[in-house]
C-alpha cells in the first residue's frame, strides 16, 4: 500500500488498475458460458399436468410423489399482469414445491393471455364466473366442500372477493402481498394511479385491453435505479457465478414474460378498487352483488413484504381488521414483492411456517 | 416536496442533485478506514451514488412537474393512438373490410345475448325449484293425511 492510498483509500493504484483490468478480461471470457445458461434456462420446477381448460383459463395440478395427505385441496390465485410460474420458479425457489412436498393437493389457476376479444371480460367474469367454475371442479374432483385458496397480489384481491361472496366454499385463506386498501395516496403506484393522472377510462377505450409494455414499463420505474442500472451491475460482478446466472435469467424470462389485462377488468379495478378504494369500504360490486370482507369468516394468514415498492405493507394490513374472522394471522417479512416468493431466505424460513399453519388448520386424509 | 419547475440556479435540483451525490460518495469514501482495500472503498462509493440517486428519482417521480408531464405524455399517445385507431377503421371500412370496433360490437352482443340466456336459465331453474317445492309439499300433505278407506270391492 502506498502512502496516498493510505490516506486516499479511494484513489486507485496501479496495482488495482491491474488487478480490475484482468478482473474484466476474465469476465469477459465468461460471456459466452453466460450465453450459454440463458439459453439453457428453464422454468416451472414442479411437475404438473392441466386438469381443465375453458376459454383462455387452464388449471394445473401439481403432481406429488405419493398420496396427498391432506383432504382440503390447495388453490394459487395468480395476478392478471404476469404468469403464474413464478410461484413455480425453480428447485429450491419454488412455493408450490413446499405445499406440494409436504402433502398438500396443488393446483394453480393460470389465467391465460387475454386477447382483443377478452376486453369485456369484467370483475364478474374473473370471480363469479371463472373462479367459481374452478373452484366448484375442484369441490367435486376431491369430494371437499371447501378449499384453501393462496391469493398472490392481485390475485390476493380476486381471492379475497371471491371469499367475500362464497365463504362456505373456502376453508382457509392465504394472502401473500394482496392490496386491498388504497387510502394512502403516498405510495408512488398510488400517485400514478391516481384520478387526476391517470385516465384508464380513456386507456381502455383506446388500447380495449391493458397493454403489457405500460405495466412492465410501470413496475421497472417504480425503482429505476435498482431494476435498471444496480440489476445489471449485479449482473456483471456475478457474471462468472453459473448459479447466479441460472435464477438470474430465469428470473428475467418470468419479468418479460409479461402479458396483457383484460380491459374491462384493469378498468374496475383500477377505478373502483385503486381509485376509489372501494373493497374495504364493502362498496364494491361484483356483477349485482356488493363485496363485503366481513363476510370472510375462515383462517385467514396474511403475507406482507416488509421492502415491497409494489404492495406496501399499509395496502394488506387492513384486511385483518376487515374480516369477521376470529381466526387472523399476518407475517411481515423482510423481503421485496417478488423476494417473497422466490428469495432464498424466503424459501428457508418463511415457506415452511406458512405450512405448517396450514397443516394446522387442514384435516389429514384418512388411512 | 422538492419543486422541479423552479429557475436553474446554485440550489436548483439539478445542482442540487449533483452536489449531494459528489457528497454521498466522498462521504462513504472518508468513512472508510484506513487499510480497508480499494474495491472495498469503491462497493461503498458506488452504493452510496446509487441510494443518493435512487432518493432523487423517487422524490422527482412524486413531484408535481412529473405527473404533469406523465398525464400530458400519455394524454397525446393516448389522443395519437385514437387517430391512428380511428384512420384504420375508415380505411378499412372503405374497403369493406371489418374493423377492430364492428368486432367488439358482436362481442357486445353476444355478452348481452349470453347475460339474457343466463337470465332465463335463472328464473327457469328458480320456477323449477318452487315447482319442486310445491310437489314436495303437496306429497308431503299427502303421506301425512289419513289414508281413505279402501272402497268395499276394491281388487288389491
Amino acid at each position: 500500500m502506498t502512502a496516498a492510498s493510505a490516506f486516499f483509500p479511494w484513489m486507485m493504484t496501479p496495482a488495482d488498475l491491474e488487478r480490475q483490468w484482468s478482473d474484466y478480461l476474465g469476465k469477459l471470457a465468461h460471456v459466452p458460458k453466460a450465453l450459454e445458461v440463458a439459453k439453457k434456462v428453464r422454468v416451472g420446477a414442479t411437475p404438473s399436468e392441466t386438469l381443465y381448460r375453458v376459454d383462455k383459463l387452464r388449471l394445473l395440478h401439481y403432481v406429488a410423489e405419493g398420496k396427498p395427505r391432506y383432504q382440503t385441496p390447495l388453490l394459487f390465485v395468480f395476478a392478471l399482469v404476469n404468469r403464474p410460474y413464478i410461484l413455480d420458479l425453480r428447485p429450491g425457489k419454488s412455493v408450490v414445491g413446499h405445499f406440494v412436498r409436504r402433502g398438500f393437493d396443488t393446483y394453480n389457476l393460470d389465467w391465460g393471455v387475454p386477447s382483443d376479444g377478452d376486453r369485456f371480460l369484467d370483475l364478474e367474469d374473473y370471480v363469479e364466473r371463472y373462479m367459481k367454475d374452478v373452484v366448484d371442479r375442484l369441490r367435486d374432483r376431491t369430494g371437499c366442500d371447501q378449499v384453501n385458496i393462496l391469493g398472490y397480489c392481485m390475485g390476493g384481491s380476486l381471492s379475497a372477493m371471491f371469499t367475500s361472496l362464497h365463504p362456505e366454499k373456502v376453508k382457509n385463506l392465504i394472502l401473500l402481498a394482496a392490496p386491498v386498501d388504497w387510502s394512502n395516496k403516498d405510495h408512488l403506484l398510488a400517485r400514478w394511479t391516481g384520478a387526476d393522472v391517470f385516465d384508464v377510462d380513456k386507456l381502455i377505450a383506446v388500447y380495449g385491453n391493458a397493454p403489457p409494455e405500460l405495466l412492465q414499463g410501470s413496475f421497472l420505474m417504480l425503482k429505476p435505479v435498482s431494476t435498471l442500472v444496480e440489476k445489471y451491475y449485479s449482473f456483471y460482478e456475478n457474471l462468472e457465478d453459473e448459479k447466479f446466472l441460472e435464477d438470474y435469467f430465469a428470473m428475467e424470462t418470468w419479468l418479460n414474460d409479461n402479458i396483457p389485462v383484460a380491459g374491462e377488468t384493469f378498468r374496475q379495478f383500477v377505478k373502483y378498487c385503486m381509485q376509489e378504494n372501494r373493497l374495504i369500504q364493502g362498496r364494491l360490486r361484483v356483477g349485482d352483488r356488493v363485496v363485503n370482507l366481513r363476510h370472510i369468516t375462515c383462517p385467514i394468514l396474511n403475507l406482507t413484504a416488509q421492502e415491497d415498492h409494489l404492495v406496501p405493507c399499509g395496502q394488506s394490513l387492513p384486511f385483518n381488521d376487515a374480516v369477521g374472522s376470529a381466526d387472523r394471522t399476518s407475517i411481515s417479512f423482510p423481503a421485496g414483492h417478488i423476494g417473497l416468493a422466490v428469495g432464498s431466505r424466503a424459501n428457508r424460513e418463511l415457506w415452511p411456517k406458512v405450512c405448517d399453519w396450514l397443516a394446522e388448520r387442514t384435516d389429514e386424509c384418512e388411512g | 416536496m422538492v419543486d422541479y419547475t423552479g429557475p436553474a440556479s446554485g440550489t436548483d435540483p439539478f445542482s442540487r442533485f449533483w452536489v449531494d451525490l459528489m457528497s454521498q460518495m466522498s462521504g462513504a469514501a472518508g468513512r472508510a478506514q484506513m487499510g480497508t482495500p480499494q474495491e472495498e472503498v469503491s462497493k461503498q462509493m458506488r452504493q452510496a451514488f446509487f441510494d443518493s440517486w435512487a432518493k432523487y428519482c423517487d422524490d422527482f417521480m412524486r413531484s408535481e412537474a412529473f405527473l404533469g408531464m406523465m398525464k400530458k405524455s400519455m394524454d397525446n399517445a393516448l389522443a395519437m393512438k385514437q387517430q391512428v385507431n380511428e384512420f384504420l377503421t375508415k380505411a378499412l371500412h372503405e374497403n369493406q373490410i371489418p374493423a377492430r370496433s364492428d368486432t367488439d360490437s358482436i362481442l357486445l352482443v353476444l355478452r348481452s345475448l349470453e347475460e339474457r340466456v343466463l337470465d332465463r336459465i335463472e328464473r327457469l331453474s328458480k320456477r323449477l325449484d318452487g315447482l319442486e317445492r310445491g310437489s314436495d309439499v303437496s306429497s308431503s300433505i299427502a303421506s301425512s293425511a289419513p289414508a281413505k278407506p279402501r272402497p268395499k270391492g276394491a281388487s288389491k
